[in-house]
């Protein structure tokens, strides 16, 4: 279009100075604004100027800026499939090269990271952040009161439930209406019972892969524990973006849940002394008893990813380059992810992890996401957004129990390799 | 028929007191009063609730009795909206409302007068039956069209992008309300104007204008109050904080801190505010024009 | 006489006036006419709202004819237009012959009922979460168990308040309607039938109801095409969930195409949307029979 441009006054396509999307939310959010102050006072000449997003709204925000051209210089998200769709559509810069160039930069971060960054063979986006494995949490005063241990499998975890509803505790706190916290459920059953090949197949494009016997026991298991008043009870209006899944956790009205690695700075901030005091407890997802699965498998985020909008000008795409080289994961930022409860992916922290006082927490996470033998990611992110989105539009029928496992595989089967 | 039989009534009306002169009999309407008085609770309450629940803090909410007025009330969640940058919503929203409001009234004003006067033009009945199959098209169906537009416009992130589709989709209604008043001006008073010698540009202006304000005010108070709280297209077309309207900024807000409910309360407030105070200031009009312009 | 001075004068004006209605003409054509053809051709192609627009001819009409959502979306939008307008019609009805009659209450009452108008849907909708949050809202803090239920939770307590809420928010618009036409029914009517011992009921249901059938009409259009196309205050309070519960079909189109990215069957979604709404339209004008390019005032 040969318009001119004067009408627009959208972050792409200013010249002053780059522009990032980010999510809000305490404590990250201050962790994020913090590295951008830091760059921008140390690169007088390089501004970047930041808005914040929450969760929800940003998946579908970032999709429209994209679209209208008005993208962000730099892109925040979880890579994988999203990313996918805006490398073929080739609005994210191709940084293979540049990563080339500027070995130094690649080679401080675990190279697991740059999987869900890598698209067919090239590199679209930087590793950044923490580690975010899913993790279960439980709150061991509650645990306690009712005298009983954390779960070492699917069967304990099936018998804690009826003890804790007999009073009137909620096994597990749930924020069902934000969809991607009943996937968890999933991700981890599928892998405990058949092993990360089941979800591969699905990603891989296998016809009927979710037809898998592994698969519909999973699905199954899940309403089972839907049935037994597993969750607590009106689950499905509960949001997390709110954080009110979490308060419910370190109030104590729920004895567990299952959240990501990054729940625990905000139950740290927003809990009191909850975490402070040593109530909060966090183990791997247990195993199911005959699975296949590996104990050590994870699921969740291996890292989180910064992309370059291939629509900016030069001169913004230079000060983000910059801000990858300079300013992503410096010492400051580094250090103040660890004090959220957060291990960065960067090489050889250990030392500094065992220093912190959330040391239990840190090193546990930098285990699990280590020594895992497959760290898979999160299924919606991993999926492009069209059967991500009926995923869990199913999982969310699956959970209010109005569909059956067979269902599910069939509705899934269909829009497979899309 | 009743003709006949109101001249003899017409004497007994005065002994009838001071009340109505329609309308059903004067015994005690038992049922619609109570379903008044009913509903008016159910009005009441939400209203009344979000008021007494901006006034008080965060952290004596959760413990208070809700249907209570603060103990101590508490400016403290206005000032916390105020410094979320409310003011700057507030301004987005009136430059969107004005700016679409009176372009929208005023071009629908001077269609309306022209198909009213000039029916025997084709055109202009076609024009007619376009606007009229307008009042059915949704805006939420054209909404991703409207989207490539203002992209292809370079529109995209500004107020401009919120205007110009609500200009487009308040015209069918408006020029059907304007056409149906224009109608009933006396088509004798549009003679007397052609003698004394006015063309069409001045009998609009001179005579229609004021004979038809009423009906004026009343479409435009309609449209500012749709406009005004519209949702879909900023929540499309903006992405900006700086761009955001009220009822936008409103959905923005209650989802970062629904936790804090009285702040959520205080920002229900503010956004709601201007369109009460415009209300005490109008409301005669309003009803009137409505209830005339709808009954119809 | 005059009348072929008019003429003379009037052909020279006439000319003019197709060129006042212009403006609007443009403005409508280019943002709600185009947008429509536009919809219509966007039904045509895969689109991601990322990448290009590729034509692929009836892909996303039959992914969306054979798609059990569409027919969900439609059932719902269905439901919730039939269920708020028969929970908004009688009561409009009572509540606006009931405003007609009584002077002294009337005026306080229309100032108060006409509230819930101003309100943006997008407050209302946030008003009433926090209202009913299950553990922090109104039923919470006083106790009341009907009002602590997990409203948002449970597709048919979601569904119901959705149609609350509505009506909420919408019956005090209808009332009034209802007022202004009860009230311009001939007192003589009513004294006619209480001469022939007529009660209450019986003058409501022989008189009042019949003057108000074009009444009716119009406002169960407004309330039937404008529930057709429901979306701020359904994404603000439900999101269409839980699950599909409450997915109208512009919910559902929104979701299609901004959150899945499928652009075109949204698109085909949308065609759908504007060929039923012309539809209604056209068949309640059609019950109604009314001619609008006449005066409705008798005799002008």
């Amino acid at each position: 279009m040969a318009l001119a441009a004067c009408g627009s006054s959208g972050p792409g396509s200013s010249s002053g100075g780059a522009t990032y999307w980010f999510l809000n939310g305490q404590p990250q959010e201050g962790v994020r604004t913090g590295a951008v102050d830091r760059f921008n006072k140390a690169n007088p000449n390089e501004k970047i100027t930041f808005t914040t997003f929450q969760n929800d709204a940003y998946k579908t925000k970032i999709k429209t800026a994209i679209g209208a051209g008005q993208a962000p210089t730099i892109i925040w998200g979880w890579g994988g499939g999203t990313l996918r769709t805006y490398a073929k559509a080739g609005q994210v810069e191709d940084l293979t090269s540049w990563f080339d160039q500027n070995s130094k930069v690649k080679d401080k971060l675990f190279p697991s990271t740059f999987g869900a960054a890598t698209i067919d063979g090239k590199i679209y986006a930087m590793p950044c952040e923490t580690f975010q494995p899913i993790v279960l949490y439980y709150n061991k005063k509650v645990f306690s009161d009712v005298g009983v241990q954390p779960p070492q499998s699917w069967g304990d975890i099936m018998d804690l439930v009826p003890k804790f509803n007999a009073k009137g505790i909620a096994p597990f706190s749930l924020g069902g209406q934000s969809r991607w916290t009943n996937m968890m459920w999933l991700e981890f059953l599928f892998d405990r019972i058949g092993g990360s090949e089941v979800f591969q197949a699905v990603f891989d494009g296998e016809k009927d892969a979710w037809s898998n016997p592994a698969a519909i026991d999973a699905l199954t298991k899940v309403q089972d524990l839907v049935k037994a008043k597993g969750f607590i009870e009106g689950f499905s209006s509960i949001t997390a973006d709110s954080n009110a899944d979490q308060a419910l956790l370190y109030t104590g009205k729920a004895a567990m849940m299952l959240h990501g690695s990054w729940s625990y700075g905000i139950q740290q901030s927003d809990g009191g002394d909850f975490v402070s005091s040593g109530s909060l407890g966090y183990m791997n997802f247990p195993p199911v008893d005959g699975g296949k699965g590996d104990p050590s498998d994870t699921v969740g985020n291996p890292a989180q990813y910064l992309s370059i909008s291939s629509k900016a000008s030069d001169d913004q795409k230079k000060i983000a380059k910059d801000f990858f080289t300079k300013g992503v994961l410096d010492d400051e930022e580094v250090k103040q992810w660890i004090g959220t409860g957060g291990v960065p992916i960067l090489k050889g922290t250990q030392d500094l992890l065992a220093k912190d006082k959330n040391a239990d927490f840190l090193t546990f996470t930098y285990d699990i996401a280590s020594k895992a033998k497959t760290f898979a990611q999160s299924w919606d992110q991993a999926l492009t957004p069209t059967p991500a989105e009926t995923l869990l539009d199913n999982i969310v029928k699956l959970f209010q129990l109005s569909i059956s496992p067979q269902q599910f595989a069939d509705n899934m089967n269909a829009v497979i390799g899309q | 028929m009743s003709t006949t039989l109101t001249r003899p009534q017409q004497q007994a009306a005065p002994h009838r007191e001071r009340q109505h002169r329609t309308g059903p009999a004067r015994r005690p309407n038992w049922l619609g009063g109570l379903t008044s008085v009913l509903w008016l609770a159910i009005v009441i309450i939400p209203i009344y609730w979000v008021l007494i629940t901006s006034f008080k803090a965060q952290s004596s909410y959760y413990v208070s009795n809700p249907m209570l007025p603060p103990g101590e009330p508490t400016m403290q969640n206005y000032r916390f909206v105020i410094q979320a940058d409310f003011i700057q919503y507030f301004v987005n929203s009136v430059i969107v409302t004005a700016g679409a409001v009176i372009p929208a009234v005023t071009v629908s004003f001077m269609a309306a007068y022209a198909i009213v006067r000039g029916w025997s033009s084709r055109f202009l009945r076609a024009a007619n039956g376009l606007f009229l199959m307008g009042l059915a098209i949704p805006l939420q169906a054209t909404i991703i069209p409207i989207y490539l537009i203002i992209i292809r416009l370079h529109l995209y992130d500004s107020l401009l992008a919120l205007i110009l589709p609500s200009i487009a989709f308040a015209i069918p209604l408006s020029v059907l309300v304007l056409a149906n008043f224009i109608r009933d001006v006396p088509k004798e008073l549009f003679e007397s104007m052609r003698i004394d010698g006015a063309n069409e540009w001045t009998t609009l202006w001179r005579l229609a204008a004021p004979l038809t304000r009423p009906a004026i005010v009343t479409v435009s108070v309609y449209n500012a109050l749709t406009i005004w709280n519209s949702f879909l297209l900023p929540l499309i077309l903006i992405q900006s904080p700086t761009q955001r309207t009220l009822p936008l900024a409103l959905w923005n807000f209650q989802g970062q801190f629904s936790v804090n409910v009285p702040a959520v309360a205080a920002a229900v407030v503010l956004t709601t505010l201007p369109i009460l105070v415009l209300y005490a200031f109008g409301r005669r009009q309003l009803l009137g024009g409505l209830a005339a312009g709808f009954s119809r | 006489m005059s009348t072929s001075t008019t003429h003379q004068r009037g052909r020279g004006q006439r000319g003019f006036l197709p060129w006042l209605a212009a403006p609007a003409l443009v403005f409508f054509v280019g943002f709600a006419v185009i947008p429509v053809v536009g919809v219509l051709a966007l039904s045509f192609t895969t689109w991601d709202g990322i990448g290009a627009i590729q034509p692929s001819g009836l892909t996303s009409w039959r992914a969306m004819l054979s798609d059990p959502g569409l027919l969900h979306a439609i059932w719902i939008t269905f439901l919730v237009m039939i269920a708020s307008w028969a929970v908004q019609t009688p009561l409009s009805i009572l509540l606006g012959t009931f405003l007609a009659g009584h002077q002294r209450y009337r005026g306080v009452l229309a100032v108060v009922y006409f509230i819930p108008l101003l309100l943006s849907s997008a407050a209302i909708a946030i008003t009433y979460k926090a209202l009913l949050d299950p553990n922090f809202g109104l039923g919470a803090g006083l106790g009341i168990d009907f009002l602590s239920q997990d409203w948002l939770g449970r597709p048919t307590l979601a569904f119901s308040l959705v149609v609350f809420v509505v009506s909420w928010q919408f019956i005090p618009f209808h009332s009034l309607i209802y007022q202004g036409a009860v009230r311009q029914i001939p007192q003589s009517m009513y004294e006619a039938a209480q001469l022939d011992g007529a009660g209450r009921a019986r003058q409501f249901f022989s008189i009042t109801l019949p003057q108000l059938k074009y009444t009716i009409i119009t406002s169960s259009t407004l309330m039937i095409v404008g529930s057709l196309t429901f979306f701020d205050l359904i994404f603000v309070l439900t999101e269409g969930g839980p699950g599909d519960a409450t997915r109208v079909l512009a919910l559902d189109m929104y979701k299609r195409g901004f959150q899945a990215s499928l652009m075109g069957p949204a698109s085909v979604i949308a065609v759908i949307l504007v060929l039923v709404g012309l539809a209604l339209a056209l068949l309640l004008r059609r019950l109604g029979g009314r001619d609008a390019s006449q005066s409705q005032i008798e005799g002008a």
